[in-house]
């Protein structure tokens, strides 16, 4: 026994490199550049570029596909995709066989390639997602669909590009319903306008007669709820999309507002005023049941409720000035979060359900910040002249809102724009629109 | 010779120049002070007129709903103006000035043409003639960005409906 | 049938006369949905990563038979001496692909909605065996050290000084993979975004073969950021190929752990 007991100690004396411990290196930061990425343009033959362009009158549909993506890549912060100029290998012969190599050698962490065919009447395009480094692939699909949406399946490849290069959902295959506004700041004209997520495709859905205000979508983005003032009653609408039919939400003797829908989109949240008085009310869409949520002398207004429909958060003066409040879904418990200084207005739950975005007034400055639920951690995001009512992105990673211009004296310069940000407080960017726009709401993707 | 004479004639250019720009200066914030008190605007500007004598309107301070002394005698000629024409009908307007969200603003001006409501109300106006109608910031009368601009609108108008 | 046809119109007439004059702003006409799109999965095999096709093959094969440890990760130089022309392009076998994805596809769903993607992700680029394996190793390794570090006796604490890198060789080594490691920007701030990484090393820095050691987390549903995480740790370990290594001892730093913590960055 101790002969054995020797001989181990022996062996372990003599065998002196399998002795070290194992090294660890702790890597605790990175860069938090955008990831360089090559979006290669979209192949296609001969006869189906010249068939396409017959139909859609656009030369190389898949280079334009393959712009869509970079577009949306780029805006979204966190892709630099790299020039085509510098791209090595041809884009159809990439598509079957990348030479990682040299997408490398131009710096290119990820690489995207695709063909465009057609299949009878219907467009076929096809994707591929490659790891340059790792010299593999990541996804591969292929999406079939009438030649005039070609745009939307770029928005769809982005989304499944950006889900699984980054671990969370995209929003690029998503709409923004919004207020469009033209003419002087004292006789503004607005009409309620949607559009694609990147700025195309604009339609207007109502002509401009009245005053229209806070549109928003309920969660399958095909009803939108909003205020208009038409007859010169302002009433909470519901629109129907794909038919275009209004109706009066409820038959509430006075102004309704500020309305939402609920998560499951089975009620609109709204707040009804009357006498002096706004109250926080919901309506059942299916049997018209109305509730009465807050019973308060002060106002109460710019509902939101939580993604998973248990909690209503709100704005509301009394406290004197406008705070931050969240209360149960049948309106108790109510709790002030809001204690900075300033006043704070429009909170909106995150689709992620852990921060309430909101919009904040302090010393003649509009914020757009966030705070948890709770109140705590607020972080304000962009400091402005006046900005307001932020709507989350539907992976709760952006904030768009929209940004108002200071008059000269003569009250001249007047404009009104869409702005997103990301949570992080980076990457503002100005949101393109056709005219002058507010109060934007982002629709759910539409692929799900 | 010719040389000194533009010398002196710019000289006193510059120094009339001068003299202007700090009157114009002194001018401008004393329109103000004067338009402007206690955050509510006290001027003429903008106010139309429902009668010989009877103002249309009645302005508010930042955030409130409070009627000053100024708008409670404004409504009292209102109110008694409404009581000798019994046919006629009005509509109250309130509105908020930019400086706000656009939700909460809606129900402040609902709140102001509310308390201007009562006050007619309270001086013999049956509630049957007055409705009220809140357009928040969306109808300015003056579109500046300015504390003056922002106390014209901050008002709740009397308008004939009939 | 033209009865039906006439009374629908009809109903239809009214209800847009009706529309229309009670309420006269409404659009002038619906503005339309976007049209439908339906997705089909294309193949994403072994075979469409046609530089390491063949050897991954091979080495799946051997994990099976568990001989031997694989790395999923087959050196990047390795690439040209393949022979690629040899193996079959995706093309070659799309009717096989095409009769799988109709048998999967719901027929009814194609036409009002646009078709979703299964799960086909996960065969992608881990076979289960391949990934068992690598946990069984894993753990018989760690197992290994385990027993090593048990026996050092007092003897060796001269030789435990020496085994860490001494701080300014750490420092060269961080400051390097630092300046490769893309970030992903959009995890989660508030999980666990730890992911340790096993390499060895050859002597002027290279990387030989890399292990990730909570494998496991790779596939768990709702951690789908820890596999972003670790595909950028491995990228960044790609990226910064030779590392900066000591020039001397090899013996020491030949087997090296990369603990990548991305928490600090998101944090702050």
């Amino acid at each position: 026994m101790k002969k054995i007991n020797f001989l181990i100690f022996l062996l372990l004396v003599f065998l002196p490199n399998k002795s070290y411990s194992l090294i660890e290196v702790d890597i605790t930061r990175g860069n938090l550049n955008p990831l360089p990425i090559a979006v290669s343009p979209l192949s296609s033959d001969e006869k189906t570029k010249i068939a396409l362009e017959k139909e859609l009158t656009i030369k190389d549909v898949g280079s334009e596909i393959a712009k869509v993506v970079e577009n949306n890549l780029r805006k979204s912060g966190l892709f630099n995709p790299l020039n085509k100029e510098a791209f090595l290998q041809k884009s159809d012969i990439a598509h079957h066989k990348p030479r990682f190599e040299d997408w490398a050698l131009i710096k290119s962490q990820a690489l995207i390639t695709g063909k465009v065919s057609l299949q009878e009447e219907n467009l076929r395009v096809e994707f591929r997602l490659w790891d340059v480094l790792a010299g593999k692939e990541m996804l591969a699909l292929a999406f079939t669909t009438v030649p005039k949406n070609w745009r939307r399946v770029g928005h769809i490849i982005t989304d499944k590009v950006y889900e699984r290069l980054t671990g969370e959902k995209g929003y690029f295959d998503t709409r923004i319903i919004y207020v469009s506004e033209e003419g002087p700041k004292i006789k503004r004209i607005k009409k309620l306008a949607i559009m694609d997520q990147d700025g195309f495709n604009t339609k207007y859905l109502t002509l401009g007669n009245e005053l229209v205000l806070t549109p928003r979508f309920n969660p399958t983005n095909q009803m939108v709820t909003y205020l208009s003032y038409f007859k010169n009653l302002p009433r909470v609408y519901l629109l129907d999309i794909e038919t275009g039919l209004q109706e009066v939400v409820g038959d509430f003797p006075g102004m309704t507002f500020a309305p939402r829908f609920s998560p499951d989109g089975r009620k609109i949240i709204m707040s009804f005023a009357k006498d002096g008085n706004s109250d926080i009310y919901t309506m059942d869409l299916e049997n018209r049941i109305v509730e009465k949520i807050t019973n308060h002398p002060s106002i109460d207004t710019s509902p939101s409720y939580s993604p998973n429909g248990k909690y209503i958060t709100f704005n509301s003066d009394r406290s004197g000035y406008q705070q931050i409040y969240v209360m149960k879904s049948d309106g108790s418990n109510v709790k002030r979060i809001s204690f900075g200084n300033g006043l704070y207005g429009t909170p909106v739950w995150s689709p992620r359900g852990d921060l309430i975005a909101f919009t904040k007034l302090h010393k003649g400055k509009f914020y757009i910040g966030v705070m948890r639920t709770d109140g705590t951690g607020e972080r304000l995001l962009t400091e402005n002249y006046y900005q307001e009512a932020p709507s989350w992105s539907p992976n709760g990673r952006v904030l768009i809102f929209y940004r108002e211009t200071k008059t000269n004296d003569k009250g001249e310069g007047f404009s009104a724009k869409l702005w997103s940000i990301d949570l992080t407080g980076y990457n503002e960017r100005l949101v393109k629109t056709e005219t002058d726009a507010s109060d934007p709401s982002w629709s759910s993707l539409l692929s799900n | 010779m010719n040389l000194f004479k533009i010398y002196k004639n710019t000289l006193l250019v510059v120094i009339l120049a001068f003299a202007l720009s700090a009157c114009a200066q002194q001018q401008k914030s004393a329109t103000i002070d004067s338009q402007i008190k206690d955050d509510v605007f006290i001027g003429t500007d903008t106010v139309e007129y429902l009668a010989k004598g009877v103002p249309d309107r009645v302005f508010f301070a930042t955030n409130e709903s409070v009627l000053t002394t100024r708008s409670r005698e404004t409504l009292r000629k209102q109110a008694t103006w409404l009581r000798a024409n019994s046919s006629v009908t009005v509509v109250l307007e309130g509105h908020a000035d930019e400086r706000g969200t656009r939700e909460y603003n809606l129900a402040l001006g609902e709140r102001r043409a509310n308390a201007a409501k009562d006050y007619l109300m309270t001086y013999g106006v049956s509630s049957d003639r007055i409705s009220v109608i809140s357009y928040g910031k969306e109808r300015p009368v003056d579109s500046g960005s300015n504390p003056l601009s922002w106390s014209k609108n901050r008002r709740s108008v009397t308008v004939k409906a009939n | 049938m033209h009865k039906s046809i006439a009374a629908s119109s009809a109903l239809h007439i009214i209800l847009i006369v009706l529309a229309t004059l009670s309420l006269p702003f409404m659009s002038r006409k619906p503005i339309d949905l976007p049209p439908i799109i339906s997705v089909e999965l294309i193949q994403i095999t072994d075979k469409t990563n046609i530089p390491y096709a063949p050897k991954a093959k091979k080495i799946i094969e051997e994990v099976k038979k568990k001989e031997k440890l694989v790395s999923e990760q087959a050196p990047p130089k390795k690439v040209k001496k393949e022979k690629p022309d040899a193996i079959p392009l995706p093309d070659e076998k799309p009717d096989k692909i095409k009769e799988i994805e109709e048998k999967k596809q719901n027929p009814e769903k194609i036409d009002d909605k646009i078709k979703q993607v299964s799960e086909f992700e996960k065969k992608e680029m881990f076979d289960p065996n391949e990934i068992a394996a690598l946990i069984d190793k894993s753990k018989e390794e760690l197992a290994e050290t385990t027993v090593k570090s048990n026996k050092v006796t007092q003897s060796r604490d001269k030789n435990m000084n020496m085994s860490g890198l001494t701080l300014s060789e750490e420092d060269a080594l961080k400051a390097q993979i630092f300046g490769c490691w893309s970030i992903p920007l959009g995890l989660p701030y508030n999980e666990n975004l730890l992911v340790r990484i096993k390499l060895k090393l050859k002597p002027d820095g290279s990387v030989v073969k890399t292990e990730i050691l909570d494998h496991a987390r790779m596939n768990t549903p709702g951690q789908g950021f820890y596999k972003v995480l670790a595909e950028s740790a491995l990228r960044a370990i790609k990226l910064c190929q030779p590392l900066r290594v000591p020039s001397t001892g090899y013996e020491r730093w030949k087997d090296l752990q990369l603990n990548f913590d991305a928490r600090e960055m998101l944090e702050g």
